[in-house]
């Protein structure tokens, strides 16, 4: 088991070394980071340091808070490898050259404790190269272990165990990066690229040639080839611009030197002129002066997008492609079957990339859930590419080749006219090599809704949530609007599941597998009603939700929330209104309202305040936990992580945090059950508020901002409402507040909100172009 | 009535609030080290001293309760003296001069330490719990304004454009990072003990200063304004005291004497133009002084911002040569309770140091006054 891992070593402080250090830090081990001496160094450490400097600078940050900053220890080769001798696992992640690697191993074999799990992150290197001329000892305790980048933010893992590699190590490594890490583990065998950079590479050189043979345009390519095949919107150019164009031919370099004669790879591999060219001249994508796309700034400071023209190599205005027939945008039998060529397109890169990834099968992974898994998380396809095959239809792929004169991949052959995957008994089941279906096994200890919606029915549903039995006598709330919002549906139906829980569970965990846990209220719901003038529905609105989440808070059974992605708004008050919290580590929390010119409607107000005056860390007195809630909530603060969410107080320091989004549901599940026995509901807070006084401290600071021009006109009238709420009104400090009380004020200061028209237009921006408007 | 010398002065290096090497310090601790420091420079004896008066602006938390008495028995005095901590904004640790003074020609005591001290790294500007009268904001709005928008108040007033503000705080830059260079501080200052090791320099002074770098900079409290971070103080730590005395007690014991006080003031003015208030005080503290601004020899006043500096500058007519010669706040730093003991200590030095016989160390207060002190030397 991973507690065995208490300090790690990593070696190469680039890019992928150290966010892989970072990501250890965040799991809150510490980590050793050690690089090369720079030539004529004053600072013999400096190409760590610089690492950890740059890393605390960049957005998407690396680290999830200051805390695991601090766990970063930087170091050199030349002084510090003996230290080593500290650790628990050693990463190698120095530049992709045989000998140097070679060399390093030889030192490290000298200084590192027998049995201490070594893995090296190359992504092309065979294993079998690596550890040539090694001790057998050496050779047990290594493997190579392929992070992607940004490592905190995509999940795959590749990990290539070799002939010799002890089994007992390799899962300690296994263990540490899945449950600390919070990786999913894709077992790869030790060919060249593995698994995803091999299809990946190979999809991306098929698709390029094939808009420049074919005549796209790159918004075509990229609109053909992006989300009708599940894949980001980034399409193909797009994505080379993210990665960096210049990174193209050394992939392919690599691959090429590696890969075995006659893979279909080296049938890509052409002189790409205009590559070149945009290389030389400094056109990378966007780490460059820009890509294929680009963005030039006009004049007037807006921003105009331009794309580069596949035949004449010069920028152009971005032309919009055509509209795809809709059956086309879904059905991928449908897209191929499109005339001319937007079928020839899809045609080209599905027939190619998908027979590719099925020969594969056996050669780079064991199963196909493997390759699926790996393209999903490893490139954030949507679906895998045998859950590709499976919407095109195994056999017609299957003839479609073998019409066309092209080799057909025998696992394709195997599968005949059936799915590569299949549910029986509500089990999800994956065909083998052996033609016979297997049952997908998660990891141990992993649940997911996924897996109990698949066998089972709702205990209860409306039109925006669902209630589901997860096992062991607990229940899971389950969202499941678009973008999992918030309605009087969803309120319906906690008071249902208040109703539910006693007598039939124990215990209700708030949880779902939407990439957001909840980004707050229906706003196109709400903005409707108020625009109908609907007063009576909107007030209804808010007193449900509140209603709702009193009952939650005050049932008589714990509740714990389970959160990942974002929990804004109304997200956030079912956070705050929980018994506990479980937070996948990528959560980003606020209460947001104020951006739409609202106040939170749902208990927020008073939630927060009484967690941030229960700080051990909040001075005393009327106002500190008032001015730091207003903050947050005029600011409209988000955290970037769950770490961040309980530095400013969304989370209880006694909050859970889970890395392994596959295990967040479990996880959750645990902390309920442990709050069962005894469990007696929280008592109601009673507040100390400060009242006018307090209000018109807040209301000058607010004026300076104002001043400075940082708050807008409209900011200073909802941030007025704001204050009325969290200062309480008519209070007096020598008086106590109810949460009753705090409820009424919330509940006006929302609808006041809601009846300004400067509020509609907030609302009416944010939906129309994701923008917060400054009015 | 006994003449009242400033027979010692001594001040913690300034260093920058949040940031600079003093944040991590308790200002009690701060200030128990510098009055150590300033009895171990005057060879004082302890014993014989009747009262701490210690300056503070915002005396909550750490540098809360009776500060000044928790001051001394950290700084091991004997448990003879007494301690009592004032208030006055900016003003404190002046006033606390003023009230050493009084109390010495009352004949309640020989023998003061006249000590202030802020920490704005822990202590927030405003206080944890600030709880204004809504009454007399709506009354009197400027009684609760931001001191930045005085300070532009001021220099709309005075019609002070941003380049003579930024003209003025580059001067101040520079004979405050001259004065370092050639070890002219460094006899005030006591070194502090860190838990990261001993702080012996001022940390604040940017000798690089230049006009076009301030002409760069974003107004810092209106959107058209004219007044920025470059040309305001900086939130600041740090102690200082003085040792105030009955010129009898000074010979008695052997001190060595920097200058007499003459005459102070203190005066009142509008809450929105608040830095003009070293104007109506220095009036009052000169006519009892029964000298003229043109007498003075050597001002210390305190550069809570460029602007109103400046306004008060011209307004008194005082001459330019006189002016903080070793620099002011805006290139050392404004540690509130501490600033008005820097200030009265700093004149007395010049005096002895520079000769000349008069000297005047003003300041502006927030909520609109001002205070001054008039030396003569000894």
């Amino acid at each position: 088991m991973s507690e065995a891992v208490k300090k790690v070593c990593v070696i190469g402080a680039g890019v992928m070394g150290a966010g892989i250090a970072a990501q250890v830090a965040n799991a809150g081990v510490p980590v050793l980071l050690l690089d090369i001496v720079p030539r004529d160094a004053t600072d013999r450490d400096a190409v760590a340091k610089g690492a950890v400097a740059k890393m605390l600078k960049t957005e998407p940050a690396a680290f999830m808070s200051a805390a695991a900053a601090r766990l970063v220890e930087t170091g050199n080769i030349d002084d510090h490898l003996d230290r080593v001798a500290e650790c628990d696992w050693i990463v190698e992640a120095i530049v992709e050259r045989l000998d140097i690697k070679q060399a390093l191993y030889a030192r490290l074999e000298q200084l590192k404790r027998p049995g201490t799990a070594m893995s090296s992150n190359t992504s092309t290197i065979p294993l079998g190269h690596l550890v040539e001329g090694r001790s057998e000892q050496f050779q047990r305790d290594f493997l190579i272990t392929h992070f992607f980048n940004p490592p905190r933010y995509m999940r795959l893992v590749e990990i290539v165990r070799g002939e010799h590699t002890d089994a007992a190590v390799a899962e300690k490594v296994e263990a540490f990066v899945d449950r600390f890490m919070g990786k999913r583990i894709v077992r790869a065998k030790d060919t060249p690229g593995f698994i995803a950079n091999r299809i990946g590479t190979y999809w991306l050189a098929v698709a390029v040639n094939a808009a420049l043979d074919q005549g796209l345009t790159v918004e075509e390519a990229d609109r053909i080839g992006g989300r009708p095949m599940g894949v980001p919107k980034t399409g193909i150019f797009g994505l080379i611009d993210l990665v960096g164009i210049d990174l193209m031919p050394l992939l392919s370099k690599s691959l090429s030197a590696t890969l075995p004669a006659g893979d279909a790879y080296f049938a890509t591999v052409r002189e790409l002129p205009l590559v070149d060219r945009m290389i030389a001249e400094g056109y990378t994508g966007r780490k460059g002066k820009g890509g294929f796309y680009r963005l030039d700034k006009r004049p007037d400071g807006s921003r105009a997008k331009l794309a580069i023209d596949l035949a004449s190599g010069e920028y152009r205005a971005e032309q919009k492609p055509a509209a795809l027939p809709p059956a086309a945008e879904k059905d991928l039998a449908a897209l191929v079957a499109v005339p001319g060529k937007v079928g020839d397109y899809a045609w080209t890169i599905l027939g190619s990339v998908l027979s590719y990834a099925a020969m594969l099968v056996g050669e780079a992974a064991d199963d196909v859930v493997a390759i699926d898994d790996a393209m999903k998380l490893g490139y954030n396809w949507k679906f895998g590419p045998f859950e590709l095959i499976d919407r095109l239809g195994p056999g017609e792929l299957a003839e479609r080749l073998r019409a066309e004169g092209r080799a057909v991949p025998a696992i394709l052959d195997t599968a005949g006219e059936r799915p590569f995957y299949r549910v029986e008994d509500g089990v999800r089941q994956y065909l083998g090599t052996d033609g016979a279906y297997h049952d997908v096994v998660r990891g141990e200890g992993v649940l997911l809704l996924e897996d109990v919606k698949r066998r089972s029915a709702p205990v209860a549903t409306s039109a925006s949530a669902a209630l589901w039995d997860v096992g062991d006598g607990v229940l899971c709330l389950e969202f499941t609007a678009k973008m999992n919002a918030l309605d009087g549906e969803v309120a319906a139906l906690i008071e249902q599941a208040v109703a539910l829980v006693p007598g039939r569970f124990k215990a209700l965990v708030i949880y779902n597998e939407g990439s957001n846990f909840s980004a707050g209220a229906n706003l196109g719901l709400a903005l409707f009603a108020v625009k109908a003038g609907a007063w009576g529905e909107v007030e209804k609105l808010v007193a449900a939700g509140q209603r709702a989440f009193k009952a939650l808070k005050y049932a008589p059974f714990p509740v714990v929330s389970a959160p990942s992605g974002l929990a804004l708004g109304g997200g956030c008050e079912v956070l705050l209104h929980s018994d506990a919290v479980q937070a996948h580590a990528e959560s980003y929390v606020g209460l947001v309202e104020c951006g739409v010119g609202l106040v939170p409607g749902w208990g927020g107000h008073g939630e927060l305040l009484d967690r941030l005056a229960k700080l051990p860390t909040m001075p005393r007195g009327p106002m500190p936990a008032v001015t730091r809630a207003f903050e947050l909530i005029s600011t409209a603060q988000v955290s970037k992580s769950a770490a961040q969410a309980k530095e400013m107080g969304f989370l209880r320091a006694s909050d859970g945090v889970t890395m392994n989004r596959d295990r967040l549901l479990a996880d959750a599940k645990a902390r309920a059950l442990a709050l069962v026995d005894g469990y007696r509901p929280p008592e109601p807070p009673v507040y100390r508020l400060p009242g006018e006084s307090g209000r018109v401290g807040i209301a000058g600071a607010v004026a300076d901002f104002h001043r400075k021009g940082v708050a807008t006109d409209y900011d200073v009238v909802v941030a007025g409402r704001l204050a009325e709420v969290l200062t309480g009104g008519d209070a007096d400090l020598v008086d106590t507040v109810t949460e009753e009380q705090l409820l009424t004020l919330e509940r006006a200061a929302f609808l006041a909100s809601a009846r300004d028209e400067r509020t509609h237009a907030r609302v009416e921006s944010m939906l129309m172009t994701g923008k917060p408007l400054r009015n | 009535m006994s003449n009242v010398v400033i027979a010692g002065y001594a001040r913690s290096p300034f260093q920058l609030a949040g940031k600079g090497e003093l944040a991590r310090v308790r200002p009690d601790d701060l200030a128990a080290q510098v009055i150590r420091g300033l009895l171990a420079k005057t060879e004082v004896d302890p014993a014989a001293i009747e009262d701490i008066i210690l300056g503070c602006a915002f005396p909550e938390g750490e540098q809360g309760l009776n500060v000044a008495r928790l001051v001394g028995l950290l700084a091991d005095l004997p448990l003879t003296v007494g301690g009592m901590t004032v208030n006055r904004f900016c003003g404190s640790s002046m006033s606390a001069i003023h009230i050493a003074m009084g109390q010495i020609q009352i004949g309640a005591g020989e023998a003061f330490i006249c000590a202030g001290l802020e920490s704005m790294s822990r202590i927030p500007m405003g206080g944890y719990n600030p709880l204004p009268s809504p009454e007399l904001a709506a009354k009197s709005p400027g009684a609760y304004m931001g001191m930045g928008q005085t300070a532009e108040n001021v220099a709309q007033q005075y019609q002070i454009t941003r380049a003579e503000q930024e003209a003025f705080a580059v001067k101040s830059q520079r004979k405050a990072a001259a004065a370092r260079a050639e070890g002219r501080l460094a006899e005030e200052i006591v070194p502090i003990r860190t838990k990261k090791g001993e702080v012996t320099q001022d940390g604040i002074i940017r000798p690089e200063t230049t006009a076009e770098v301030l002409a760069g900079l974003k107004p810092a409290f209106s959107a058209d304004g004219s007044v920025t971070a470059g040309t305001s103080s900086p939130l600041t730590d740090g102690a200082s005291a003085v040792l105030v005395t009955s010129e009898e007690f000074a010979t008695k014991h052997g001190l060595k004497v920097l200058a007499r006080i003459v005459s102070v003031g203190v005066a009142g003015c509008a809450p929105e133009t608040m830095g003009l208030g070293p104007i109506g005080a220095s009036k009052k503290a000169l006519e009892r002084a029964g000298i003229a601004a043109g007498d003075l020899d050597v001002v210390e006043i305190n550069e809570a911002f460029a602007s109103q500096a400046i306004a008060c500058i011209r307004d008194m007519g005082l001459k330019e040569e006189t002016i903080n010669l070793d620099g002011g706040a805006i290139a050392i730093g404004h540690p509130l309770g501490a600033t008005g003991a820097r200030i009265v200590g700093k004149a007395a030095a010049l005096l002895e140091r520079e000769g000349g016989r008069y000297a005047l160390a003003t300041q502006c207060i927030g909520g609109g006054q001002g205070i001054a002190t008039v030396l003569e030397r000894a």
